[in-house]
């Protein structure tokens, strides 16, 4: 029997009509990071909360840390720990009230409970403000006390649920090297986000889900290559438009991108911008800006689901 | 062992709200308080009424106050969970490995404890406004025992619709309907006093029987509603059987929250 | 800034019939202040039959006939807080700096919220006079007692809604106008408005006697038990003018200083 920590099959979830996980295979391996992306309503929050015992599947199975979901639920609580966003913790507690609550919920011995909970504080950076209310709290400060929260009982497998939706870019990177951490003392770990910058940088493998199904899945650096070439960004007046269009369309196969911005995936690479740039002169094409992007998962995003993710970016609510 | 645990913690999390929020405790300290002194008040003649059970009105009215805080106090707990659910909160709770039970019985006996403070604070300002109790350690015992079997009633009331509805619809109900419950019933005068449809609605409601359980300590000695096993056990059986209904409706539903 | 006064009655009937509509298409708001009233009227009929023959209660056939008066000043003390918490609402939501944008009188603003809650006043003092009709239960001092009565419910809600204005202007808040609500039930149980001012006692029935809500109800109680006379037509109608005039002096100046604020 596979022994993964992770095992989902076939595991589908309908509401109504509507079918927010539409039947997902899905194994993450001992040990690993594995990153899972996808826009809001895409079904990554729906699949994590089968996965972490939150929601019954309609049809299918998952077995996590060794244990089923729906049969074994409690086996599968006791060796998850979640991370969960930044408003589920009660702002009226203190951050080592809500550390001893979490500790007495998952039974850990009260003679052990003081020492594990200031251990955790004292390795999320949380120690000074340990008994000032949540409410006091940063962002920041309240995304790595969740993330102590969710190692109180030391998790085989650890769900981030968009662990740094929001956080400005000193926190971000503090969180990252925290869960990079986690995963070189063993723990794997499964991470929802909608940053393609955050499962690169952090994710062995990945898996994109759009309308409940999975569509790619893989290493970061496998899924660039699938897509292939670089792509040449053009902008040009709004008059040269269609003709543009046209010229690129020698040079390869036109990309989903951003309204106002011409995409053309370059066959051949680099080398051959000084042709195109040649063409749409012959053109009479006037090149307001030009530049050469080499694959990046945003790019394995819109191949496979032909729309773009980056941009929703600002939007901090979660999927 | 471990249950124990985490229906301790989850009681103390709850009460330290009392202190963290106090603006929150307030209201459900003075809307008894003020039930008690505005009815008595404006109901002062209504214990002059041939065969009404006390002389005092505000020994009617003192254990009304605490019963209708004690109702709504319960459904209370109805109201924090619907933001602990709509916070994200409730999913870490669930997420624990702890029974079901705990989640429920931690934040009733936080409530309850409120409860028996909202109690004891409100006999002691009734005492110095003219309450008399007839029925000695006992009759107050009764009114304790009223007051947290009708909290814990709300609670579990309150609890199963916020697992329902999981937002502020849950919440009005919670409060409609206590409110009904409670004033269809021997409320305002005891049942031999009313007449008409409010006579037929009272009788069969269970408010009725723990209002008078509540009262047993209260009333003259000589009505048949003093202190005795006669007076008591419809109260008992009404809380026991409402009690044990409130929380499987609440267990029932935390448990179709993953659903 | 000069305005005609022909502009200054346009944006006045603009205005309040924006607050009168804005009343009636909340049914959730609206109901509770029309229904409750009437189940406690229902439930008092019940509740105090055997007490209207008490030492102190008045000549009537029903309890149902005491608690006309109490039944429609309870319906209004309680609807009024609702249109000022709209008014609070909009302060919240920044429609009222869009009308003080606009060149709108500024009276014209606070008058227009109050006409909406005064029309509904008058609105649930005539439901309540219908609803307790098919229960025997009429005004003896016939067609004048009714409009008195309907009018009576028109000008204490303006006045109430003056108060409830304070502090709406005062706090901007719609909960701290909600939160009024239980000063209000308090002031209203300790007034004749449940049962006669002869049967209170002690201290209840010194505050009872310097609250104005009692005479306002035994104005109407008078109406509607004994017929008509000089005594219940002032308190029915002179009290409430009076509490009117000095509630929207109150608003008025609230209204400017949270204009000198800006």
């Amino acid at each position: 029997m596979n022994s993964a920590p992770i095992i989902a099959e076939q595991l589908a979830r309908h509401f109504g009509e509507v079918k927010a996980v539409d039947g997902i295979n899905l194994t993450v391996n001992q040990g690993e990071i594995f990153g899972f992306l996808g826009p809001n309503g895409a079904g990554k929050s729906t699949a994590v909360r089968m996965l972490t015992t939150l929601l019954r599947p309609t049809s299918g199975t998952a077995r996590v840390a060794g244990f089923d979901v729906v049969k074994q639920a409690d086996e599968v609580r006791r060796n998850i720990g979640v991370a969960l966003q930044d408003s589920a913790i009660d702002p009226l507690m203190t951050g080592f009230e809500l550390l001893e609550l979490q500790a007495v919920l998952y039974g850990i011995p009260s003679n052990k409970m003081k020492q594990r909970a200031e251990d955790l504080l004292e390795r999320v950076g949380l120690t000074a403000a340990a008994d000032r209310r949540v409410s006091t709290y940063s962002g920041g400060m309240r995304r790595r006390l969740d993330l102590a929260l969710s190692l109180i009982h030391a998790p085989v497998v650890l769900f981030l649920d968009e662990p740094t939706t929001g956080l400005d870019p000193m926190s971000r990177l503090t969180l990252w090297e925290e869960v990079r951490r986690l995963n070189r003392e063993g723990t794997t770990v499964m991470l929802t986000t909608q940053y393609l910058e955050e499962a690169d940088q952090l994710a062995d493998r990945i898996a994109i889900i759009d309308h409940g199904r999975i569509v790619r899945e893989g290493k970061p650096s496998d899924l660039k290559r699938t897509v292939g070439d670089p792509t040449l960004l053009i902008n040009v007046s709004r008059q040269h438009s269609d003709a543009a269009k046209a010229v690129l369309a020698r040079f390869g196969d036109m990309r989903p991108t951003a309204e106002g911005t011409l995409g053309v995936g370059l066959k051949g690479g680099a080398e051959r911008v000084a042709e195109v740039v040649r063409a749409l002169d012959e053109a009479k094409i006037v090149v307001e800006h030009l530049e050469l992007n080499q694959p990046s998962l945003d790019d394995v995003f819109a191949e496979a689901t032909g729309h773009r993710l980056e941009g929703a970016d600002n939007a901090p609510q979660a999927g | 062992m471990s249950t124990t645990r985490s229906v301790g913690i989850l009681a103390t999390r709850s009460v330290r709200t009392i202190q963290r929020l106090p603006s929150a405790f307030f209201p459900a300290l003075a809307m008894p308080i003020f039930n008690m002194v505005v009815f008595a008040g404006t109901f002062f003649a209504v214990t002059k009424i041939p065969n009404f059970p006390t002389d005092r009105s505000i020994n009617w009215y003192m254990p009304l106050g605490i019963m209708m805080g004690s109702a709504f106090g319960g459904v209370g707990l109805g109201f924090t969970t619907i933001r602990d659910i709509q916070t994200g909160f409730y999913d870490r709770l669930r997420m624990a490995p702890t029974s079901r039970i705990s989640l429920i019985l931690g934040p009733l006996v936080g409530t309850l404890v409120r409860i028996a403070l909202m109690t004891t604070l409100v006999i002691v300002i009734g005492i110095a406004l003219g309450v008399r109790f007839t029925g000695g350690v006992l009759g107050v015992l009764c009114l304790y025992v009223s007051a947290l079997g009708i909290a814990t009633m709300g609670a579990g009331w309150g609890l199963g619709l916020a697992f329902k509805f999981k937002d502020m619809r849950g919440a009005a109900i919670m409060q409609l309907s206590i409110f009904l419950v409670m004033f269809l019933s021997s409320a305002q005068v005891p049942l031999d006093v009313m007449s008409g449809w409010l006579h037929a609605v009272a009788r069969v409601n269970p408010a009725t029987n723990i209002l008078r359980l509540a009262r047993v300590g209260l009333v003259n000695e000589a009505n048949a509603d003093h202190l005795s096993w006669n007076s008591v056990w419809g109260g008992v059986v009404a809380i026991v059987v409402m009690c044990a209904l409130s929380l499987v409706f609440a267990l029932r539903n935390l448990r179709k929250l993953s659903n | 800034m000069r305005r005609k006064p022909a502009d200054v009655l346009r944006q006045f009937v603009a205005l309040s019939r924006r607050s009168t509509l804005a009343i009636f298409r909340q049914p959730a708001l609206v109901g509770p202040s029309l229904i409750f009233p009437l189940f406690f009227a229902a439930l008092g009929s019940s509740s105090f039959s055997r007490a209207i023959s008490l030492p102190g209660f008045p000549e009537v056939d029903s309890y149902l006939q005491f608690t006309l008066a109490g039944t429609v000043i309870q319906g209004v003390l309680f609807g009024s807080v609702t249109g000022a918490a709209a008014l609070a609402t909009d302060i919240e939501e920044g429609f009222f700096d869009r009308l003080l944008a606009a060149p709108t009188s500024r009276t014209s603003i606070l008058f227009g919220r109050l006409a909406g809650s005064a029309v509904f006043g008058a609105m649930q003092a005539l439901v309540f006079l219908l609803a307790l009709l098919p229960f025997g239960v009429t005004v003896e001092a016939g067609v004048l007692g009714y409009v008195s009565i309907v009018v009576a419910g028109f000008v204490i809600a303006f006045a109430v809604g003056a108060l409830m204005s304070v502090v709406a202007l005062k706090t901007g808040s719609a909960e701290a106008v909600q939160g009024t609500f239980p000063v209000l039930f308090i002031l209203l149980f300790l007034s004749s408005a449940f049962f006669p001012r002869e049967t209170m006692s002690g201290a209840y029935r010194r505050v009872a006697d310097f609250n104005p809500i009692s005479y306002m109800v035994e104005g109407q109680r008078s109406l509607s038990l004994d017929g008509i006379s000089l005594v219940a037509m002032s308190q029915t109608l002179v009290i409430p003018l009076t509490l009117a005039v000095l509630t929207t002096m109150l608003a008025l100046r609230q209204l400017s200083v949270r204009l000198a604020a800006r």
